[in-house]
């Protein structure tokens, strides 16, 4: 058994991760295909060239696109985790009256689900005027209740003894959450600002909705715009363009992954 | 105290994002914020233009908004930019707003104020809401104060934006139905290529014929449509069947649809029969799906719109018949209605502006503008002349099915049928149809599907009516 | 004597008053923002949701007839809304236990003490980095019926080629699919962070006692990872209920309005057809599952969670 466990262990974890792999390895070599080829039905391109990557920057200003993304992901995902901190702080370590109810208020927000507010919130958007604006592609997103149970769950999982022993140390609280509840709950913090990031990244029908020109566009959009309705779609191109789109968040996965997994281990430790 | 201290954080963190964000509106460009330094070209060159502008002082500048994406997108954007050049007075900015609904969900809420766009383009389906939105200004305003002529311009065309003889949007994209037949399979099932099945039974023989099957799976289907509203509409229509009452809704308000009458049951039946013998191919509702499925052969025939043809004969391995779309014996041939958007101007914005836009939409009736639109998309030149414009007559010499899209719509009847539906609910009333034959794909009786398709229509035809007293 | 008590309990009171104010007032500057944002793009927007379900809108979207509750009438026994009901309780069905299973699979052989690990944690976690609209493009292609690779699989082994878009029930199933494997890498992130937190004492005093791998996964892990399932099992079950973007562009809702979910069936209700009223109504009625599936989760679920 001793010996086997591994061998079955390594033979299900490359197993798994092929499939799991796979549409990203199937896009990338679509992105690299001619018309003809796609229709035979290949699956490794003939020849490798750019063409369809080439035929995508010219089209639109991918680039442009990107850093928006980028920008506005960030700007997200700080906030996101600012805003949320403050409020799980505040669910765990003060026991204000209320706390449950309005506890169950956030979490309910929740569930309320983004298309039924984006007609009403489109039109305050465009009362504040932040159309094509940075502001309406975060702002609104700053709070999420997401972010504030991830961390309440984990701010639950401190100590008791560490509050009151920094209360007897005198910490004020805000001294506490930034000495000791942050460091502690650095996990929550990583995989909270990862979600944040990539959500965002991902968003798509709302920024179509408050960015009339490319000067607040995100790359989503982009993806959108290489794709037709009545004409033929040029799916070499799109694929390239699918490539162009996951690939910084990839690298950004790939390079997070150690700061991730240093993240977790930490936790782990304890 | 801390606590203020944060409040202050969060407060100048959203301080600091909007100061960051004022140069997305890339009016004036802010050097002090992070946004500034990658820079890409095409905002410096929006750049560039906003000093011309301050040189010049003079151009009005109108956007466009429109929903073509992909080769669509670019060809805009090269007429544009032609328009542009051709003149010093204004400049046209076009802006690409997602698909139709979404660009026209946009212009609900900025319909009738300042920060209109000068036009936007709207799918045909659109045509009734946008007249009683109020925030258009017609373009035969423009016509009559200048006496321009569109006798020039393609009348089957004009016919479906013609309302109480007013033209109220510009034709832009326009584009029909036709039949897609595959010629080399026609030959291997000892059909004639040059000769196409033309009524609903010759169809039905001729896909018995060419559907090839191996045990259980069907290798070839002998013909397929896209779940697709619009093809039933048109099939209705070349039979001179009506969609909805009072003439279509041209004569008066649409009460009541009508597309469940004798008519619209025959093209389902077609469709019940063929699908029950295993004939019909059923490739969905995305435009790509069914092209790809007769390109690999898939399909026999199919309907495709004829902006789809050009690029279809180039990818196709095999020798591509076009001919028109069929009809059922028991009825005649009246042809086809037009399809794809127009052009609105706004209302509630600068005279100028408006100027400017009624420009454009001359700019783009010009035999020049109109063969290089066709070329580009394969959308039906709006000015027939451009077909004699050399770049199109080579086109047309490489493609002779091209001309085969053009004949169909200029042997059109006019009349309440091929001038198509004017009904605010169109979308609703299109997504019913798509249902109804779904269903009917899966087995439902035809009669049956038809009239739940046509009783949700009226309901919401009525509560439409109703809010909109 | 009597009145010392006295006052020193009415001075105690006062200050557990004050200190139940203090409390109060550094809740309230903590939670603030979170307060400001949530009224303004959520509570406000739903209320004007609320109120506009009542109404029949024009076509601006101005409500201008009111109806009473006609729309919550009309959409309960709407034939399609009743499709729309099903398909989302089938499509939870499918997606939640099974994008669970298997993420939890995943994270368990991941966290495997063998070399290389590292790797294949972040090609599990990477379709967290693949955005909805990159993954439903994607799989739309694989689930193309003359092109895609997956009908090109099956006839080359000899089997039948499956209508994967284009046959009601499967069609549901392939938007679970691909909704599984988009959720995998965040439901497996987060499982496995919740694998790592479990004391290593716990296994090696059960190794100690001979107990077996599934003993151990049984008795120690499951109940160890509570919280975090019960946590991803929310997560999922929510983000289930509130799928758009893989039924926009997979199948738009059809065929047979098989795929239709609520969320898209608001949308196409609002921004296709315009009835806000109608739309309105549904939302509501979507808020409210949610809503109940939630506590529901919270009364029960909460219950069988061990924390640490």
């Amino acid at each position: 058994m001793k010996i086997f466990r591994p061998v079955i262990t390594y033979m299900l974890l490359i197993l798994t991760a092929v499939i799991v792999f796979f549409p990203v390895v199937y896009a990338f070599f679509i992105s690299f295909m001619s018309g003809a080829e796609l229709l035979q039905g290949n699956f490794i391109p003939k020849t490798f060239h750019l063409d369809n990557y080439q035929k995508a920057f010219e089209r639109l200003p991918l680039a442009h696109y990107l850093w928006n993304s980028l920008f506005v992901s960030t700007v997200v995902m700080l906030g996101q985790l600012l805003v949320s901190a403050l409020a799980a702080y505040a669910f765990v370590f003060i026991p204000f009256k209320g706390r449950n109810i309005i506890f169950f208020i956030f979490i309910s927000t929740m569930m309320i689900p983004w298309e039924a507010t984006m007609i009403p919130n489109f039109l305050t958007i465009q009362q504040l005027d932040w159309i094509n604006n940075y502001q309406s592609l975060t702002i609104p997103f700053f709070a999420i209740a997401f972010g504030t149970f991830l961390l309440r769950q984990h701010f639950l999982t401190i100590p008791k003894e560490l509050k009151e022993a920094s209360d007897i140390a005198g910490l004020r609280s805000f001294r506490f959450f930034w000495k000791v509840v942050i460091p502690y709950c650095r996990t929550s913090f990583v995989t909270l600002g990862a979600y944040g990031f990539l959500t965002t990244w991902n968003m798509y029908l709302w920024p179509l909705l408050v960015t009339n020109n490319d000067d607040a566009r995100t790359v989503q959009i982009g993806l959108k715009q290489l794709q037709t309705q009545e004409m033929a779609t040029d799916w070499g191109v799109v694929m390239a363009g699918v490539i162009i789109v996951i690939i910084p968040t990839l690298i950004l996965l790939f390079l997070g992954q150690k700061q991730l997994q240093k993240g977790l281990a930490q936790g782990a430790l304890k | 105290m801390k606590k203020l201290l944060l409040l202050f954080l969060t407060v100048s963190l959203l301080v600091f994002i909007t100061a960051c964000s004022s140069d997305a509106e890339g009016e004036e460009p802010n050097e002090d914020t992070a946004g500034e330094e990658q820079q890409t070209e095409e905002s410096s060159e929006s750049d560039d233009n906003n000093e011309e502008e301050e040189a010049t002082d003079e151009k009005v500048e109108a956007v466009f908004w429109h929903a073509m994406s992909g080769g669509g997108q670019e060809s805009i954007e090269a007429i544009a930019d032609n328009f542009n050049e051709s003149q010093d007075k204004y400049t046209i900015i076009p802006e690409f707003q997602g698909s139709y609904e979404e660009a026209l969900t946009k212009f609900r809420s900025v319909g009738g104020t300042e920060d209109a766009p000068a036009i936007i383009q709207t799918f045909e389906v659109g045509t009734k809401y946008m007249i009683d939105s109020g925030f258009i200004e017609p373009v035969q305003s423009f016509i009559d104060e200048e006496g321009y002529d569109i006798s020039q311009l393609e009348e089957n065309i004009l016919n479906y934006y013609t309302v109480d003889e007013q033209l109220y949007s510009m034709p832009f994209n326009s584009s029909t139905p036709v039949m897609l037949y595959n010629k080399d399979a026609f030959e291997e099932a000892g059909l004639d290529p040059e000769n196409p099945p033309q009524t609903f039974e010759e169809i039905k023989e001729a896909a018995e014929k060419l559907t090839v099957k191996d045990g259980d799976n069907t290798e070839k289907y002998g013909f397929s449509i896209l779940n697709y509203g619009w093809f039933i509409e048109e099939l209705i229509a070349t039979q001179g069947g009506l969609f909805v009452n009072n003439d279509n809704g041209r004569t008066e308000e649409a009460t009541e649809a009508v597309f469940n009458g004798e008519e619209g049951l025959r093209v389902f039946e077609l469709i019940d029969d063929m699908n029950k013998a295993g004939t019909y191919g059923n490739f969905g509702s995305n435009w790509d799906d069914i092209r790809a499925a007769f390109q690999t052969e898939d399909t026999a025939m199919y309907l495709d719109s004829s902006a789809g043809v050009a690029s279809t004969i180039e990818n196709a391995p095999f020798e591509v018949g076009v001919s028109y779309i069929p009809y059922s014996e028991e009825a005649e041939r009246n042809g086809v209605i037009i399809g794809g958007a127009s052009l609105w101007m706004s209302n509630g914005i600068d005279q100028e502006k408006q100027q400017a836009a009624w420009e454009f939409m001359k700019f783009l009736q010009t035999p020049e503008s109109q063969a290089k639109w066709h070329i580009d998309t394969g959308y039906f030149a709006i000015n027939p002349a451009a077909y004699e414009e050399d770049i199109v007559q080579e086109r047309w010499e490489e493609f002779p099915q091209l001309k085969v899209t053009v004949d169909q719509l200029q042997e059109t009847k006019p009349s309440a049928a091929t001038q198509g539906a004017l009904i605010s609910v169109f979308p609703e009333a299109r997504q019913q149809v798509v249902t109804a034959m779904e269903n009917v794909l899966q087995g439902t009786d035809p009669q049956e599907a038809l009239d739940q398709a046509a009783e949700e229509t009226n309901r919401v035809i009525e509560q439409a009516n109703r809010a909109n007293q | 004597m009597k009145s010392a008590t006295e006052i020193q309990g009415k001075s105690s009171t006062r200050i557990v008053t004050k200190w139940k104010f203090m409390y109060w007032r550094s809740a309230i500057l903590y939670l603030l923002p979170s307060i400001i944002l949530f009224s303004v793009f959520l509570f406000y927007p739903l209320g004007k949701t609320l109120y506009l379900s009542f109404f029949l809108t024009d076509q601006q979207g101005i409500a201008n007839v009111f109806v009473g509750f006609e729309n919550y009438q009309y959409i309960l026994q709407a034939e399609s809304f009743h499709k729309s009901i099903k398909a989302t309780i089938l499509f939870v069905l499918y997606t939640v236990p099974t994008g669970i299973v298997i993420s939890l699979f995943l994270a368990l052989l991941a966290n495997e003490k063998v070399k290389g690990a590292g790797f294949f944690r972040t090609i599990y976690s990477s379709t967290m980095g693949v955005s909805v609209a990159a993954s439903a493009v994607v799989w739309l292609f694989i689930f193309h019926p003359s092109m895609g690779i997956l009908n090109q699989l099956i006839t080359s082994i000899g089997g039948t080629s499956i209508d994967w878009l284009l046959h009601p029930d499967w069609a549901l199933v392939s938007v679970a699919v691909t909704t599984i494997w988009m959720n995998i890498g965040f439901s497996f992130l987060i499982l496995l962070g919740g694998l790592q937190n479990i004391d290593e004492h716990l296994y090696e005093s059960a190794k100690i006692s001979g107990a077996s791998y599934f003993y151990q996964l049984r008795r120690i892990t499951i109940p160890m990872l509570s919280p975090t399932l019960f946590f991803v099992t929310t997560v999922t079950l929510i983000n289930a209920f509130q799928t758009f973007g893989q039924v926009d562009i997979l199948t738009q809702g059809g065929p047979s309005e098989s795929t239709n979910l609520i969320v898209y069936s608001i949308y196409r209700e609002a921004f296709v057809n315009y009835q806000f009223g109608t739309a309105s109504a549904q939302s509501i009625f979507l808020f409210l599952c949610i809503l109940i599936v939630t506590i529901l989760q919270f009364k029960f679920g909460e219950r069988k969670v061990h924390y640490q």
